[in-house]
Order: structure tokens, then sequence, then C-alpha cells
């Protein structure tokens, strides 16, 4: 099994391949905004030269992009039209916002715009009920002037969500026929009982919309996607990484673009619980630094943290989760916080105070020191000037310590009335605070002491920062995997392919476990089940009988269940093997236990079921294991017994620097020192001792008479 | 002034008491949510209308829910010491949970439910843990609570002092009994108390934990540190506010004033936390009334503080902290500070005058903060004739604009809610018979003006069976008005829609009007007040006004 893993990141694309002899090779490549294909075919080409694979051979391709994201955050998606049930035109528009933090106590906040305009939303006379009966048979003249409304208000997609449609989707389809053969060919309109068919009028029309929105954006990017890569050679099937850590074929990725908003992040959280669990660490703090931006996410437990309410453009913080404040999406995504910090932010002087980003020079021009014609300092400067970084640069090019020296007096030492070297100093110190607040805000601020968790480094930048932002929180160990500077890319090389559907259930549990009403609820459930299934292998891909396949596909089933006149549910996993009047008992009495434990009140009131739901996981076929690290050959500039100026405490040391791949298991490290990588530089203050493990990886330790309790002055 | 909340900005702050901090907000924010989860009543657990709070045993308020109604932690604090008087702490045994209502002892009204459980450290009571949520029903005129014929506190509902709801050995059943007889929703009532005590042991559960981790000393040194810390920052705050006494009003729909002088003085030098301080007097304010008009003092104190903190670092936690500058001079027995037999139920009016009082007497002190009136919270309650069934609901009325920007829609200014707090239209349609035929905003609801005030709303519900309907709304009569010259809003109100379309009006205090089925209850909201002159709105913001239908072509000539 040869697979192929890449990540677009805004600065770097990394590419990862494993061959069939688990061996793994990687590449680093400059990101081409313009096409980001340009750059990962680059990659691509370079690292199947570099392994030595025809592009015939890859059996898999895994992508994570963060396209959705930016397309969401940048407000790039295509213009879409809403249309909803007669007499809820202002759904979009009154929201369910929440005020929170400064926002409460301002008499004349500012609303957020709705995510449709008002003059895009259009609504139908027809009505369902609660229970799908239809108590307003859809007006289909009117629906069709509607549909020639749409065609001229320049939507290029349409978001349907009608009331009471995940109990009977009848209407949206009707509706959705008329529409779309009204506009264009080709034009997506998407019904919500498609896209998340459950009870909650609100969310279910904003997590449609916001489909219709990235969809066509995502589509065409992957249509183009797999256009370049048949013609490289590369046939494998894409999938491309979801919010929740899974992977979709990319038809259905273009499709259901919502579910791939957090796709780059979350494969750095999952990459994070995969190398700790490998070494027995299980709980971790992931923190992915790559050009544009840093990402924090926990994983406690060995698992890392979903969470089924996504808030895009949410206030209250970083990634924006709380609640009530942005455009909701209910679809299951990895549970993370992000900065706009990362090692091409630009460091600049706002009225005597130094700043650091949210502007990022990106892979155009880049920082100055990649002298492709930035100008602007940016953390990467501040770090090469410090000695931090290899000139040899990361893979592709030389860093030129010169343009990072002058970028920085002009800008950022000049108008502070600072040294070079101390405002480069300045400005290693202002990102690593601008990163410390995404880790913050995932462990602090939920009231979390980060002190007993490891933390993770992964992506191009994380190594050479890590250990300083570990000092920060007093964190006292540090991983840095083997290939950390494409941390992400090679956590997708393990992804399970996955697909999860729900519909709305809605019946006693008593009337499931009794006599002749009870085998006709039975019936009811395992019809659902099963159409929830083949609908996800259908989403995959994959045949409807999937016995006869090679590889067996993971079933999870599982119900809400709440008391009866209660709102909120919990989400019960079924037993294996049919769905029976037992299995019924067995979900009841689970319910029970469940609800104990967390509210610690034991009740055996009547229990019902709210949702029916099915996950469904092919997993990634298992990869040859990873030979043992060796000391290999070196591929770059750095001789056995080098020295090199580095910034430590205040003042420039010659500090020892080792190639990665020179280490053998077991070598010891003792800060300060500099360990290189082709694709990341790790920094180990003083304070800090590391080891190899059989892996290639390195595990940082503060000495104990070290630590510090709290944040480094 | 308004910075949010940046971890960054405080590098020296020692991360173990701001990981304390945090647990602590995070434990009385995990018990709110575990009261709506476990809740029953609909307008709880689709509302969210639940609080919970940390306090200790000297009655200080340490932390507080952050997701629901702020005005219901001044509630929770004002109540405890009445607990404490009725039950001594050293009579107090692990397991013991206490319940009040009683509006003369920091409650609200019969409905809102507070509990609180003690936290032990070494044998004795130190911390409480607090939660508050409005229950279905329990007994008065009306289904829910909401009779506007309530003329004493008795009609409101079952009246009840400090008790002892539950011990170690669980719910004291005698008393649920009589909690259940009195109630149209029983099993409904007893649901909401086990979830109010589910929150109130969950919190409990986090604070040990936070013992464990940071010892008992540790706790109460981090909690020393926390309130000082915030005092020190609203003090510092307040000092920023130019010094001396300043008045305002605002009326209710009967025509009752609250009026309200604000002093801010400047603190006494040398004291320490030093700074300025606050007195707000509400001294010449109207005399309580025989009906649900009036407000218990902890909620006008829970106004007060809501509408003050509009005027410092919004980023300031609320805690004890913030209490301590302050003194609230409430005179017994009139609007703002009822006593008995004076109901309190509808207090949400005068609460809303009060805080609108305030901003107009600051806005005296800082004119470039002035605001335009605001439409209002607009309560109402359904309930089924043949059986028990009931619906309870807020809409929110429209912001005032500001001399900076056009009112927010439909928001209401109270509390710092937001849109979170009214149900969607498919829970409702799948609990109760009732038909949600429209949620819309109203063109034109907005006051005029150089920035416009936000819309109201229109609801439109249908009945499905007979029932009957209770209203409590307030600024129908006299619309939220507007400031610097811009037009008053357009004023809301509920009417009954027969099933032949035509619509008659209802009392905006309207009490178990009958309801059939097939019938409508209409709520509409009033918009909020106008800012500056309408002549002088750019015309681009007009334009957008009439593409999106806030404002429509008729009424712009």
């Amino acid at each position: 099994m040869i697979t192929l893993a890449t990540d677009v990141g805004g600065t770097f694309t990394d590419v990862v391949l494993t061959g069939a002899d688990g061996r793994t090779h990687v590449a680093k490549t400059l990101t081409t905004p313009r096409d980001p294909t340009t750059g990962l075919l680059r990659g691509i080409a370079r690292v199947l030269a570099a392994a030595g694979v025809e592009p015939g051979e890859v059996d898999r391709f895994v992508h994570a992009t963060t396209l959705a994201t930016n397309v969401i955050l940048e407000r790039r998606g295509v213009p879409v039209a809403f249309v909803t049930t007669r007499g809820f035109r202002s759904m979009l528009a009154l929201g369910r916002r929440a005020r929170v933090e400064e926002e409460r106590f301002d008499l004349a906040f500012t609303p957020v715009e709705p995510p449709v305009p008002l003059t895009r939303t259009f609504e139908v006379p027809e009505r369902i009920a609660a229970s799908g009966a239809v108590l307003l048979p859809l007006d289909e003249d009117a629906a069709g002037r509607t549909a020639r409304e749409i065609a001229g208000s320049g939507a290029a997609a349409v978001a349907i969500c009608l009331l009471h449609s995940y109990a009977n989707p009848a209407h949206e389809r009707r509706l959705a026929e008329l529409i779309a053969a009204r506009l264009p060919e080709g034009t997506p309109v998407v019904a919500s009982s498609e896209v998340w068919p459950e009870l909650g009028e609100y969310e279910r029309a904003t997590t449609t919309l916001m489909s219709a929105y990235v969809g066509p954006v995502m589509a065409a990017y992957l249509r183009r996607l797999g256009a370049e890569l048949c013609g490289l050679g590369v046939n494998a099937p894409v999938h491309v990484m979801e919010s929740a850590g899974g992977v979709l074929p990319a038809s259905l990725a273009a499709d259901r673009a919502v579910f791939t908003i957090e796709s780059g992040p979350a494969a750095g959280v999952i990459a994070a619980a995969r190398q700790g669990a490998r070494r027995g660490l299980s709980d971790l703090i992931s923190f992915d630094m790559g050009g544009t931006t840093a990402k924090a996410g926990l994983v406690r437990d060995g698992r890392p943290g979903v969470t089924h309410e996504f808030q895009v453009g949410g206030k209250g913080s970083f990634g924006g989760r709380r609640p009530g404040t942005g455009v909701p999406i209910k679809v299951p995504a990895i549970d993370l916080a992000e900065v706009g910090a990362g090692g091409g932010s630009i460091a600049w002087v706002d009225a005597g105070t130094l700043r650091v980003g949210p502007r990022s020079a990106g892979a155009s021009p880049g920082p100055a020191c990649y002298a492709r014609g930035g100008t602007r300092p940016t953390v990467t400067d501040a770090d090469l000037v410090l000695g931090y970084l290899d000139t040899g640069g990361f893979g592709e090019f030389r860093l030129d310590a010169g343009l990072a020296e002058d970028a920085i007096a002009e800008h950022v030492a000049r108008p502070l009335g600072a040294g070079v070297v101390e405002a480069a100093a300045a400005v290693h110190d202002v990102a690593n605070a601008q990163m410390g607040a995404a880790i913050h805000v995932v462990t602090v601020r939920r009231g979390i002491d980060p002190r007993t968790f490891t933390l993770v480094a992964l992506g191009g930048a994380a190594p050479t920062h890590v250990a300083r932002l570990a000092e920060r929180f007093g964190i006292g160990r540090v991983l840095v995997p083997p290939h950390a500077g494409v941390g992400s890319a090679a956590g997708l090389l393990h992804a399970d392919l996955a697909m999860e559907r729900a519909r709305t259930f809605a019946a006693p549990a008593g009337t499931l476990t009794s006599g002749s009403a009870g085998r006709d609820a039975l019936a009811e459930l395992t019809r659902v089940f099963t159409e929830l299934e083949h609908t996800a292998a259908g989403d995959l891909g994959l045949p409807v009988g999937m016995a006869d396949t090679e590889v067996e596909a993971v079933v999870v089933r599982s119900v809400g269940v709440r008391f009866v006149g209660q709102s909120h549910a919990f989400t019960i996993e079924l037993p294996a093997g049919p769905v029976t009047r037992e299995a019924i008992g067995q979900v009841t009495e689970e319910f029970y236990r469940r609800y104990r434990e967390s509210y610690g009140i034991d009740l055996r009131d009547p229990a019902e079921l709210t949702t029916a739901r099915v996950r469904l996981v092919l997993p990634a076929a298992a990869t040859a294991a990873p030979p043992a690290h060796r000391p290999s050959r070196r591929d770059h500039a750095v001789v056995r017994g080098e020295k090199r100026r580095a910034w430590f405490g205040g003042e420039f040391v010659d500090v020892p620097v080792r190639a990665r791949e020179d280490c053998a298991e077991g070598t010891e490290l003792t800060g300060p020192c500099i360990v290189t990588e082709p694709q990341a530089s790790l920094l180990v203050p003083p304070g800090w001792r590391g080891t190899i493990d059989a892996h290639g990886a390195v595990l940082l330790e503060a000495r104990p008479s070290d630590q510090r309790g709290g944040r480094a002055p | 002034m308004s910075t949010p909340a940046d971890p960054t900005a405080e590098p020296t702050a020692d991360l173990t008491a701001e990981i304390l901090r945090n647990a602590l907000c995070v434990a009385a924010e995990e018990a709110s949510i575990v009261v709506v989860r476990s809740a029953y009543s609909t307008f709880i657990v689709e509302g969210a209308d639940a609080a919970a709070a940390i306090l200790d045993a000297a009655g200080r308020l340490v932390a507080h829910s952050a997701s629901t109604a702020l005005i219901q932690c001044a509630s929770l604090r004002s109540a405890l010491p009445y607990v404490l008087e009725a039950f001594p702490l050293t009579a107090m045994a692990p397991g013991e949970v206490f319940l009040l209502n009683d509006v003369y002892q920091g409650g609200i009204h019969a409905n809102d439910l507070l509990i609180f459980r003690p936290v032990f450290v070494n044998g004795a009571p130190a911390y409480f843990t607090g939660t508050l949520i409005h229950v279905a029903d329990l007994s008065g005129l009306s289904a829910g609570g909401m009779a506007s014929d309530a003329a004493d506190v008795l009609l409101e509902g079952v009246q009840l002092p400090p008790v002892r709801i539950a011990t170690a050995d669980g719910l004291v059943d005698d008393l649920v009994r009589v909690l259940a007889a009195n109630s149209r929703t029983p099993e409904k009532l007893v649901g909401d108390l086990r979830a109010l005590i589910a929150g109130a042991n969950v919190a409990a559960r986090r604070l040990e934990e936070i013992i464990d981790a940071h010892t008992a000393e540790g706790l109460a040194r981090g909690v020393d540190g926390y309130l000082t810390h915030t005092e020190r920052r609203i003090r510092a705050e307040l000092a920023a506010l130019p010094e001396g006494t300043y008045m305002g009003e605002y009326g209710l729909d009967d025509g009752r004033r609250i009026r309200v002088a604000v002093t801010i003085e400047a603190g006494p030098p040398g004291a320490a936390p030093s700074g300025a301080h606050v007195v707000v007097d509400f001294d010449g304010t109207d005399e309580q009334a025989a009906s649900p008009v009036n407000s218990g003092f902890s909620q006008t104190l829970g106004g007060v503080m809501y509408a003050l903190r509009c005027f410092v670092d919004p980023s300031l936690p609320m805690n004890e902290g913030c209490f301590v500058p302050v003194e609230v001079r409430m005179p017994r027995g009139s609007l703002v500070n009822c006593t008995w037999p004076y109901p309190g139920g509808g207090r949400w009016a005068t609460v809303a005058a009060a805080e609108e009082a305030i901003f107009a007497a600051l806005t005296r002190a800082l004119p470039e903060r002035g605001v335009a009136a605001s439409g209002i919270l607009q309560g109402f309650s359904i309930s089924g004739t043949a059986r028990p069934w009931l619906h309870m609901s807020f809409d929110l009325g429209g912001m005032g604009a500001s001399a900076e920007r056009d009112g927010p829609d439909a928001t209401g200014a109270l509390f710092g809610g937001g849109r979170n707090i009214v149900p969607q239209v498919e829970p409702i349609e799948a609990r109760l018979p009732l038909r949600v035929e429209e949620v819309s905003l109203i063109p034109d609801s907005g006051g005029a003006g150089r920035h416009r005030g936000g819309l109201g709303t229109r609801t439109v519900l249908r009945m499905l069976e007979d029932a009957q309907v209770d209203t409590r709304g307030d600024r129908l009569r006299r619309p939220p008005s507007g400031a610097a010259g811009g037009a008053a809003g357009r004023a809301g109100g509920y009417y009954r829609e027969r099933a032949d379309g035509a619509r008659e009006p209802l009392d905006a205090k309207a009490t178990r009007q009958p309801l059939r089925a097939g019938e409508a209850l209409v709520v509409e909201t009033s918009g909020g007040g106008g800012y500056g002159d309408p002549a002088e709105r750019v015309p681009e913001a007009l334009r957008k006004d009439l593409a999106d239908g806030r404002v429509t072509p008729r009424e712009r000539t």
C-alpha cells in the first residue's frame, strides 16, 4: 500500500509518502496561492522521485485543505439564495445569536450581517407538521416564480430549508427539482434534509447554506486537482480530510464541503493523538504552527475533543467556538483554537508598540530571508537573525540572513530605537505570546492545568518555538515527532475513511420494547438504520452489500436518548447485531447509567429515542510498520560537530548544531542546542534535555532544577 | 477602555491563580448547563433560562454562569444571607440543599426557584453553589405564574421562605409532595427541582476537585485575590467617569415613574483597594402597586449592576468585587423594592425602566454615550384548557439606536441577552399543540433617525386546542422613545386573531384570555427608538433598508 498525504497550508504545501516498506518520504514546497495545485504537484513529483515510486503505483491520495475555512473567513464563497417556508423569511436575519463578553454591555452593538442577505432570501407557501404530515401542499406555481426570482438575483447556489423537512423531505426535494430546472445547468441546489436532517430549523438552515456557499468552490478545486493528478499519472482515489478526523471521497467533499471546514487543523490534532499513543502519552496539547496560523487542540485520555456545533466567524475568541455568536454548523469537528500567528506573520510597530500579525507574508512574497521580493520582517526572519534556523533553509532554497536583518532593522529596530538582535528577540517573544493565546484558550480558559500535559510540536515553525512556549505554561514535557515539520500531512496517512449520517427518529423507548406495537417500531428503526447505512456507504463509494469487499467497514449505530419531556439527549451506541427489544433495553440501561454519572440523578423514568445515527468507518489499510530509526545519510548542510552562534539568555553563545538524521536512538540532547532537519529546526533552550526514541521522535523534558512554575520572565 | 479579554495582556499574572479563576467560572457554567440539560420545562430547555453561581460562606459572589441572564446572579447573591439566617452555618450537614423563592428575601417571584448547596471544608460549610430556574408552574392565578391580576404575592404562587429540600438521604419527600400538589404540571416541577439540585451538585463536585488540586487554603487565597483584583479594576474604571450627581428617569406604560440619582465619587485616598465608588439612589421613585409590576430588591440590584457595567470595561468578571464599590438605595415600598404582600412577578418592565433611568443619568455625564430607549422582553404564556400544557416565552423588542449605530433588531436591551433565548419553531411544534405561522421582522417598526432603531418582531401562534393566554408587556402604550431628535419606535402589542382572520387587541397585561382551537395569538414587539434627525440619515443606509425591506417605500415618503 503506497499512500500519498498532502496538506496545503497558507505558506507551505507538505507532501508525505509511505512506501510499501513503511518508509516515509517528505517534501515541503511553497504554496502557490493563485492555483494551489501547482505547488502541490511540484511537491508530489519531488516525493515520488525521492521514493522511486511511479505515479501509477500510488494506491491512495489523502488531502487536507484549508480551502473551505478560507472561503468562509474571507467571504469568497458563491452568492447563495436561501428559500424557506412562508412566514419565516426573517429566520437568518433574526438568527439565534447570544451577546457575549464585551457585546453584552454594548447598548448598540453591531450584529453581524446575516449569512445570506435579505435581498436573496425567499419564502414559498407550503407547510409540513412536526409529524411529517402535509398541512399545506407545496405551491408549485409560487415555487416556479421564486425560482425565476432566484435566477434574477445573481445567486450561484441555492440552499433550501423548509420547516420539519427532517420528518418529511418531500417538499424540499420537489422544490429543489423545480428550482434546479429553472437555473443554469449545474447550479448547486442543496436541501437541508440531505445535509443534516435534524430538528432545529436555524442550525439546519445555516449548515445547509454554508454547504451551498462553499461547495461550488470546493468542487471546482477538486475537479481541477483530480485532472492534474491524472495528468501526472496518479490514478488513486482522492480522499479529503473532514473536520472530525476521518476522510471523505473527493466527490462527496464537494457536495458536503461544510464537513471539511476544519480539514487541515483536524489533521494536526489527530497526528498528535497518534504520536502520543505510540509513546503511552494520553494527555496532550497539539501545537501546530505553520506559516500563517497556529492552532492548539486538546487530547485527553487519548481522545481529541469533538464539538458538534462549530461556529463560523463566531465572537468570543480564537476560532470562535462560543455558542450563539457566529454562524453555527452542525457537523462534528475537532475542537481547537486558532490564532493568526505563524512563521510568515509580519512584525510591525504600531505607535511604539511591537505587533506580530495578523498579516502574513504567506508564500508570496514570503519572509524577507526567502529573497523572493519580501521586504517586511516576519517571525521566520527574526528566528534566522537569532541563529535558530539553518541558512540551508527548508529544502527548496537557502535563507538570506542579510535580507532578514535589513528588514528587521528598517521596520522594527529603527522605529523602536533598538538593536537589530534585540528587536528580533522581541519579535520571537511576541510571537510566542500570541501562540500562547491558542493554548490558553483550550486549557487555562477552561480551568484545565496545562502543566500536566505534553506539548506536541507539528508544522514547520513549531519546533523552533515549542520549548519556549512550554516554558510560558510551565509545561515540562515536549514531543517532537519524526517529520514534525510536515506533521499534519503525516497525520493524514493513517486517517480512516468515515461518514456520519443521522436523522430524527422519535419514539418512546417503552414502545420499542413492548409487544406488537414494538415490533413495528423496531422494524421502522431497523429500516432507518439500514437506509442511513446505505446512504453512508453510497457516500463513501462502497457497494451496498459490503460483505464481499476486501476491507471490512465498521458500522457504529447510535441513538439519541432522553427522558420523555426533556430536550437534551445523550448519544448511546447500540450493541452490534439486529435491533431487538433486548438491544433497546440495553440502550435504555446505558442511558440511565450515563445520566446518573453526569448529573448525579438516579432516575428510571420513561425514556425516548430522538435520533438515529450511523458512522461508517473504513479503516485505513494497515501500512507496514515504520522501520526502526537509523541514522542515515544527510542531504543538507550540517557538519558533525558544527557550532552556531545563537541567541540564548540575552546573548549570543556558540551552541552545538546536530542533524536529526545523525542522531541514533538514545542520543541525548542537552540545551542549549539546535537540531536541524530538512523541514524544521528544533530549538532546545537551556534547562531542557532530550532523547531520541526508537522512531526518531525527540522527547524533551525540562530539567527539574530548572523547571519554573509559571511563565518565563 | 474596552479591551476584550486577552490572556497576553497580563504577562505577569500568576498562572495558577488564572487556572483557579477559570476553573471556578467553568464550574458555574457547567452547573447551568447541567440544569438546562436535565430540566423539563420547555422555557428552560429551549430558552436556556437558568443561572448558576458559586458563593462563599460570607455570602460573597465568587463566580457565575456567563451564558445565562446576568441579572440572576444578583438574586442568588442576595438570597444566600437569608438562607444562612434561617439555617445557621453551624447547623448545616453535608448533603443538605436549601430552596427559596421569597421575593422579599432575595427571590424573584414564585416560579423562580433558587437552590443552595453548601460545600464543606474541614467539616464546616465554606462555599455554596447556587442554581436558579423558572419552573413551569407553582400554583397562582394563571399557569406559568404570569397572572397580571395577581394583586398580592399569594396570588402569584406558593411562597417558599428558605426551606430544606434535600438531605444526604435525598429529597425531603414531604415537601416535594406539597410542591407537586401545588403545581399544574407536577412531573415537570419535580423534574425541574431535580435538575436544579443536579446543577448545584455538579458545581459542588467541581469545587471539591479544585480544593483537591489547589488545597483549601489555595482556593481561599485564590478567591480573595480574584475578588480584590476585580474590585480594584472596577474602581479604576469608575474613577474615569466624571464626578458628580446625575439624575435620570423613565416611565412605565401605566404612568408610574422610576427616578434615579447616580453619584460618582472619588474614593478616599489611601483606602485599599482605592478608587471611585458609585451611589445609585432611587429616591423619588413611585410607590409599589397592587399588581405585578414591582421588582424585588434583588432584581433591581441586578439591573443596576448591568446598567453600570455598560459604562466600564466590559471584560470585567462579574463577582463580589463588582458589587463592593456600588451602593444602591432602594426605598422600601417603592416600585424597585416591593414589600409584603406586593407582588414582584412582572418586575422586568420596572427593572428595564430603572436601567433606562440610569442610562439617562449617565448620558448626562457622558453625552457621547447616549442611546435611545429599547423595546423590552415581551412575555406571554399559553396554557391548555382541557389538559395541562404550557408554553411560555419571551419575544424581544428592537434596541435603541446610538450616536454611532443603528439599533440591533429584536434583541432586547436588558440583561445582555440575545435571540438565543427565544425558542425555535420546530421544537415548539414537536412538543405542544401549537403551530407557529410566522416569525418576522416588522417593517418600519424601528424609530426613524440619523440612526434607525432596531426592528420589532411579529410572531403568530395558532392554537390546535382550546387554550388561554396571559400576556405581560410594557412600552406598548408609550413606545421606546427616540433620542437627540430621533423618533420613537413603533409600539408593539398582543392580538387575538380569529379563525376568519379578524384581529382584535388583547391587553398588554391580559390574564387567562380564551383562545379557541383555530384562533391565533399574535405577539408584536416594539421597535427601538431612533437617534438624531432622520433627515440626516445617510442615503446608502436608507437604500439598504429599502432593499432589505426593513423600511417600506410608503413609509419613506
